[in-house]
């Protein structure tokens, strides 16, 4: 018998755990652990011990006596993680995974750092589609794993060290008529996760990696781990700098060549009707740069005393003759608006390793200005993780993160006189030139009426972004406390409690002489959200001669709190002052609290055989409280089942000489799914008071008493092949899950008192396809060139409905509370969720529009299927090349298919701003389409030959009633990432082994994509979620440059 | 330490009851709750709807752009122009009020105003749309959720329909011997009296709607000899909106540009000039180009991108809609309107009475309501009953059709049972040049309750807007 123990580490000495470490010729075998120190007892005098582990070069050692035994095992190819963190926070090596486990490194998420911590993962993901919000910095981005096959819920699940956190958008109330408060989009939770905190991510995919996490997994998991100090013997310290400057990405393509105006006429006297088409901005007016003398806003105006003021000072001056001044264009108009944004990342951190534990300090300080004037976000970010082993058996843990967020001005979204780009693109007139708004109040009247180019109903944009503010300042708190004991060798208890804790205050500033509230308006809104995760685990795992076995129980209660709370008057006494106390009009309050509570008791039981068989089965049971009903507790109970297993082949068959390893796996895993609380039974809602009485009218919602939980089952196949020593890799898989008894609030006709009723039913199967290439065609001493392309296609057909017929309704995208203007995103059977309906104009069999005797279009006001957003298919394609200390990075995005409803496109044609509209024929245009000049019972089609107006033509064309004609395809290529940088190692600084990188990095650097207007990659905002596939008047997103520099004491 | 744990889980399901129960709203509330929001809601989104989409047919304003729907493509709203939802959620709250006061002995004083407000709500929707779910609607909670179309005539004429609940409310009204007050009553503030009347009143204006079609004349002698009808001012059936937030009318919480996109109609002005009428100085304003305070009227359905506007060529709505809502009412019925529906009775001698008396008396308490002094010769020129190259209806009609401006889609109901007054053939019509006879069903419906709805289609040609209602065919 001989005793061997030692650490493993790697060539910089940075220990390495769970390596596995068998005794040649016995079944003995050991692992390192989290330290890569290890122990083992062998029954032979002497021989060979084998240690090895995914990613590195196997060893042998021989040995002849008891004693130490370090080892240094060399790094095979640091492309792929092979130890990826799965459920439960367990780290396993993914060759005994019967599903598919992404991860990225650290380097990899902080290259090139977003402001949004989801973009980080944009294309790095096979199967992770994200999705930028559109107001600029601080606005959310949306993320979906394997598509989406819910009809009500696809977001993924957070866990952060082990304890969920939460990724929600709260918006704030609003009114969807066109008055009182537009949408705001404050973020997305997940947008806080510190990059510079982040070791690991992992992401599983499919409800068999994700069974163990619960009713919330269905949709995937993303398992960040953070940095801890155990790497650092001694004292480590790093500091990294990043600085970007940010410039608009691809803004409308506009007309120049006529501005403001009818009919080609215009004069302004007082934006307000008072001239000539001065009412409203159409660029349907006179040519610009033809000599034209015109009256305008910023024409002079002289006042009997002889001084000057402006056309638009109409509240003192109107009805004084105004100036005609040249009617020029301003094709940089916009391009002029928008600034150049900064975002600057600071981080600290130092950290160290010791004998009993571990601790590692950071602070994180990012400031952005946006390029939207007055738009910024600043956040800080201090977290701990420390690590205690007080005793050989016991281990406990802690992280925690407090960030605070702040914003002096989140932009409005969506269509109306809030969004900048309503005033600016929509209805822009081409003859405005923007640097002659920055003074935005007229004189004498500071503070209570601003001075535009329109009073009708637009503001101006400078006094939107400066006085109309959406400000916000956050305060959140994340961490958890384990401990784990060793009960026996193979035994070990964990306990763990972790909250996910924020707290918001919003307030929404509207200052006197707004369109929507003429004597000004203030909203404080309050947002609340607490999670406390508590948990139990007890581990068992021990080997028996060929059989490895690991079985664990444990235990979960979820106790979840949200609140949101808007409080709000549309008057002012006196302008300025935003307090609630300064309401001229009775305060309006919207509140609403949920609570939810889940318990939960799970089991996995993992067995090995040798090194090449492995299966895992998992089980589940939730008891949710939002199925539950004041009365009835009957329905809260769900079980849900997985198994899944892996299978090496090239540690059993001799294959190629080429092929260097084989794995073929295959799972199949149920996740139920519940809903949000409160389904199950009515209330009434307070309404408008009547003379400060009260008034309340029955929800227009149908509660359901009988809900059931949805759910997934899936079933998932895969390969994990390579070549040449690893140099070439290939892992596929292929996905097949329906979800059915969705929780859905089905539309129903409001002639049944009730719009919405909730119910269980339909199915949607879903089905993809990914595939990871790896391929390092060049690995030297100095140079290496590692290339990775993630490759998904995904999609989701409904199989069946609860209705009887027709479609359903999951969300729309809609101007005002206008139901014409409105695109549908609805299902049908046989139809894919993510098809977008809308109207059009009648065509014939032959596809041509058919048109009137006069040359108009016909509307048609059925809905038809516009398309689908949903991409074909994703590839991101991320390069990575070192040589010497010098490395080169970029990454690729592209998407294919998919189409894209823009608002940008009809309103700015139907307004004559935008290129489509520039050529005006004096003789009109020739719509094309046919007449019908048989009966309608046998209809003779012969081409159009009338000519109507250029105004009227490109007015109907791209109407902003019928979507039809107002679409893009979607697809688009992407350089997402650039990075170029030098590293300075080994260099000594205090007498410290020091080394400092230096990279030049970039974002979003170009795209080709279809449309000429806009970034295809948008979100829209309609009552309180996100809406894809849809450009509701977006503000330009940005592209990136910038500096980093790092340094590492 | 195990045990410990599983303690800590003893029930799995502890709590849960408590856990879902909505902490943000009530389960049930008092009836009074709901009577004051069903009269509010209904008067206030009601006479929206009438300002921006009644005035539209009704041809008393139009729109200068966005205006699709004044161009007769009724399928294309803008603001307004969509009062089906407005009308069943109303409903749905009414028969929730009825229904607790039916079950619940103490809230049986709620039975009379829950039955009348149902006739009231469910004559706007026939009368706006025809034949529409009635009898299983608006119950879905405990019912269908795709009712059936029931026809004009049944809903008029059938048990539970708008005539029985007319006399059941009266009749709960005059049964009530308890002494629980009716609170949440902002029209009559608790007065049953009001009510009796208000439903009385309802009964000649529906009688007399559906007069070519039934023998209405003893009954509507009946009502009118009982005389519990709404006769003076102070008994109309009216609230006032407020010149502040939250009670005042709508359009003076939206933009402006959504407001001075409605101008005078030439049809409103040519009659008021001829009426040589002053109330066209309390519901419309001079013009901005005018340098003599005159007034301008457009011809209604115009096509924005043929036609070059200036706004100050043509007068905007009165203050009294903007600036001034203190002074505006929602209308739900007058006594004014009462003594017109009279004197048409008396004219057509389905009643006994003085025509024009009634006529008269309707005359100067329709410029009562509108704060409008009456000219001293007013009813003997223009205005006479008997005017020279008018008929007495057509005086009745035109002068009812005056004040009822914003009064939901009243204007334009009476117009296609009376032909009066004479709307203009609009500009650009979308409807070959036809005044529509009634509103299409929306869309909706033919999504979510598509085979009920295809049936009521087919009835009107494919849900068109020149097929007439039944009163009416």
């Amino acid at each position: 018998q001989t005793i061997i123990n030692g650490t493993v580490t790697d060539e910089n000495k940075v220990p390495i755990p769970f390596v596995n470490i068998l005794a040649v010729d016995t079944e003995t075998g050991a692992t390192t652990d989290e330290n890569g120190d290890y122990s083992i007892t062998i029954p032979l005098n002497s021989g060979v011990l084998r240690f090895s582990i995914l990613g590195y070069t196997p060893a042998e050692v021989p040995f002849d006596t008891s004693g130490t035994l370090n080892v240094t095992l060399t790094e095979a190819s640091e492309e792929l993680s092979e130890v990826v963190i799965t459920a439960l926070g367990v780290r396993r090596e993914t060759k005994e995974l019967g599903y598919v486990v992404q991860s990225l490194d650290s380097e990899s998420i902080t290259e090139v750092k977003s402001i949004n911590f989801l973009d980080n993962l944009s294309g790095k993901l096979a199967g992770v589609t994200i999705n930028q919000g559109a107001t600029g910095v601080g606005s959310s981005s949306k993320i979906t794993i394997r598509g989406e096959a819910s009809f009500s819920n696809n977001n993924p699940l957070f866990v952060v060290d082990g304890v969920p956190i939460n990724n929600n958008s709260v918006f704030n109330f609003t009114n969807e008529a066109a008055a009182g408060f537009q949408e705001i989009d404050f973020g997305n939770g997940a947008m806080e996760v510190n990059p510079d905190d982040i070791a690991e991510v992992s992401v599983l995919k499919g409800p068999s990696a994700a069974a163990l996490y619960g009713t919330r997994a269905s949709n995937g998991v993303i398992v960040i781990e953070t940095k801890s100090g155990a790497k650092s013997k001694g004292l480590g310290i790093s500091y990294n700098t990043s600085f970007f400057v940010d410039s608009a990405f691809r803004l409308p393509d506009f007309q120049n060549t006529f501005g403001q105006g009818n009919s080609g006429e215009f004069a302004y006297v007082d934006g307000l009707g008072g001239g000539t088409n001065d009412n409203i901005t159409y660029s349907w007016g006179p040519r610009l740069d033809v000599g034209n003398l015109i009256p305008q806003f910023d024409s002079p105006v002289t006042l009997p005393d002889g001084s000057i003021v402006r056309g638009g000072d109409t509240a003192l001056y109107n009805g004084l003759p105004i100036t005609a001044t040249p009617f020029t264009s301003n094709p940089d108009n916009l391009k002029n608006f928008y600034q150049t944004g900064t975002t600057f990342i600071n981080n600290i951190a130092i950290s160290s390793g010791f004998d009993k534990g571990d601790i590692r300090l950071s602070f994180t300080d990012l400031r952005s200005e946006s390029i939207i004037p007055g738009v910024n976000l600043d956040r800080q970010t201090v977290s701990a993780k420390l690590g205690f082993r007080p005793t050989e058996k016991l281990r406990i843990n802690s992280t925690i993160s407090y960030i605070n967020s702040q914003s002096d001005n989140r932009p409005s979204n969506g269509y109306g006189s809030e969004n900048v780009n309503y005033s600016l693109v929509a209805w822009g007139p081409r003859s405005l030139n923007i640097d002659n708004l920055r003074n935005y109040w007229q004189p004498g009247l500071e503070g209570t009426q601003q001075y535009s180019f329109n009073y009708t109903f637009f503001d101006n944009p400078y006094f939107i972004l400066f006085e109309n503010r959406n400000s916000f300042n956050r305060d959140r708190v994340f961490g958890n406390i384990s401990a784990s004991y060793d009960i026996t060798q193979h035994l070990t208890a964990t306990v763990r409690t972790g909250m996910d804790y924020s707290s918001e205050l919003r307030q929404l500033r509207r200052a006197f002489s707004s369109n929507r509230f003429s004597n000004g308006g203030y909203a404080e809104h309050d947002v609340f959200f607490r999670e406390i995760n508590t948990d139990f685990l007890i581990n068992y795992s021990n080997v028996f001669n060929d059989f490895k076995v690991d079985v664990s129980l444990g235990g979960n209660r979820l106790d979840q709190k949200a609140f949101t709370g808007q409080s709000q008057t549309t008057s002012l006494a006196q302008p300025g002052i935003f307090r609630l106390s300064n309401a001229a009009s009775p305060i309006e309050v919207f509140e609403f609290e949920s609570n939810k509570r889940i318990n939960s008791f799970y089991g996995i039981a993992k067995f090995g055989y040798k090194d090449f068989l492995f299966v895992d089965v998992t089980g589940r049971n939730d008891w949710s409280s939002v199925l539950a009903t004041p009365f009835s507790v009957d329905n809260t109970s769900f079980f849900y089942p997985s198994v899944s297993s892996s299978f090496i082949l090239s540690n059993v068959v001799d294959l190629p000489e080429l092929v260097s390893f084989a794995k073929l796996r295959a799972s199949w895993a149920q996740v139920g799914n519940d809903t949000n609380a409160y389904q199950t039974t009515g209330a009434f809602v307070a309404q408008t008071p009547f003379n400060g009485q009260p008034t309340f009218s029955n929800q227009n919602s149908i509660a359901n008493p009988n809900l059931r939980p949805e759910r997934t089952s899936s079933f998932e196949v895969g390969a994990d092949i390579r070549f040449f020593g690893d140099q070439l890799r290939f892992d596929i898989s292929y996905y097949n899950a329906l979800t059915e008894d969705q929780i859905i609030s089905l539309p129903i006709g409001i002639s049944s008192g009730f719009t919405q009723q909730v119910v269980n039913g339909g199915k949607v199967r879903s089905k993809g396809l990914e595939i990871i290439a790896g391929i390092s065609p060049i690995i030297s001493d100095n140079f290496r060139w590692n290339s990775t392309l993630n490759f998904s296609t995904n999609r989701a057909t409904v199989e069946d409905l609860p209705q009887e017929d027709g479609r359903l309704t999951l969300a729309y995208s809609r101007i005002y509370d206008s139901q014409n203007q409105t695109v549908f995103l609805q299902v049908d059977e046989g139809g894919r969720v993510g098809d977008l309906y809308g109207t059009g104009y009648l065509k014939n069999e032959d596809g041509d529009f058919i048109l009137t005797d006069e040359g108009r279009y016909i509307p048609d006001n059925n809905l038809q299927k516009l398309g689908n957003y949903n991409p074909d298919f994703i590839l991101g394609f991320n390069n990575q090349f070192n040589y010497k200390n010098w490395n080169l990075g970029f990454l690729f995005d592209w998407r294919q298919g998919g189409i894209i409803v823009s608002r940008t496109r009809a309103l700015g044609n139907v307004g004559g701003q935008l290129a489509e509209t520039e050529n005006r024929p004096e003789a009109g245009i020739v719509p094309e389409g046919v007449v019908n000049v048989g009966t309608n019972e046998a209809p003779v089609y012969e081409p159009n030959t009338v000519a109507v107006s250029a105004e009227s033509y490109y007015r109907q064309f791209y109407d902003r009633n019928h979507e039809e004609n107002n679409t893009y395809d979607a697809s688009f290529l992407k350089l997402r990432q650039f990075a170029i940088g030098y590293t300075f190692d080994n260099l000594n600084f205090f007498n410290q082994n020091t080394s400092i990188s230096l990279s030049i990095i970039g974002r979003n650097l170009f795209a080709i994509t279809e449309n000429p207007h806009f970034d295809p990659e948008q979100l829209a905002v309609q009552g309180q979620g996100f809406i894809s596939g849809i450009e509701d008047m977006s503000y330009a997103t940005t592209r990136s440059f910038g500096f980093k520099a790092g340094f590492n004491f | 330490c195990l045990l410990l744990v599983f303690v800590f889980f003893t029930s799995c399901t502890q709590d849960f009851e408590e856990i879902n129960t909505n902490p943000n709203s009530p389960v049930a509330v008092q009836p009074s709750l709901l009577l004051r929001q069903v009269v509010y809601d209904y008067g206030e989104q009601m006479s929206y709807e009438g300002f921006t989409a009644g005035n539209l047919l009704g041809q008393y304003t139009t729109a200068l752009d966005f205006n699709l729907f004044d161009r007769h493509n009724l399928k294309s709203p803008q603001l307004g122009g969509n009062p089906w939802p407005i009308l069943y959620t109303n409903l749905r709250d009414n028969e929730i009020m009825l229904n607790l006061a039916l079950e619940n002995e103490t809230f049986a004083v709620y039975e009379g105003p829950s039955r009348i407000m149902k006739a009231y709500m469910a004559a706007a929707l026939t009368d706006i749309f025809g034949d529409v779910p009635y009898f299983e609607a608006f119950r879905g909670s405990n019912a269908t959720v795709t009712p059936i179309y029931d026809s004009q005539e049944s809903i008029y004429m059938d048990e539970d329909g708008i005539l029985d609940n007319l006399d059941k409310g009266i009749a709960a009204i005059q049964n009530y011997s308890g002494t629980i007050a009716l609170e949440g009553d902002i029209l009559f503030n608790g007065d049953l009296d009001g009510w009796s009347r208000f439903a009385n009143s309802l009964k000649i204006k529906y009688l007399i709607r559906i007069s070519d079609k039934m023998d209405v004349s003893q009954t509507l002698q009946n009502v009118v000899s009982d005389g519990n009808f709404i006769s003076e001012s102070n008994q109309n059936a009216t609230f006032d909106f407020t010149d502040g937030e939250p009670n005042n009318f709508r359009l003076a919480r939206l933009r402006i540009g959504d407001f001075n996109n409605f101008v005078l109609s030439e049809t409103m002005d040519d009659i008021l000039t001829e009426l040589n009428d002053p109330r066209i100085a309390t519901l419309f304003r001079p013009f901005g180009n005018s340098m003599s305070g005159d007034f301008n009227g457009l011809l209604n359905g115009i096509d924005a991108s043929q036609t070059s506007i200036a706004l100050a060529d043509y007068s905007l709505a009165g203050t009294i809609f903007r600036e001034n809502t203190g002074a505006l009412d929602a209308n739900f019925m007058t006594s004014w309107e009462t003594h017109f529906l009279l004197a048409e009775a008396a004219e057509k001698g389905l009643i006994s009475g003085d025509a024009q008396e009634l006529y008269e008396l309707g005359v100067s308490q329709a410029f009562a309501y509108w704060n409008v002094s009456l000219p001293e010769n007013y009813l003997n020129a223009e205005g006479a009953y008997a005017a020279p190259g008018t008929s007495a209806l057509q005086q009745i009609i035109t002068q009812k059709w005056i004040a009822n401006m914003i009064n939901g889609y009243e204007g334009w109901i009476e117009y296609r049972r009376t032909g009066f007054p004479q709307l203009q053939t609009i500009s650009a019509s979308l409807n070959d040049d036809l005044i529509p006879v009634r509103m299409p069903y929306p869309a909706e419906e033919a999504a979510l309750n598509n085979v009920n709805y295809s049936k009521a289609a087919e009835a009107t040609e494919g849900n068109s807007i020149n097929v007439r209602v039944w009163w009416d065919d």
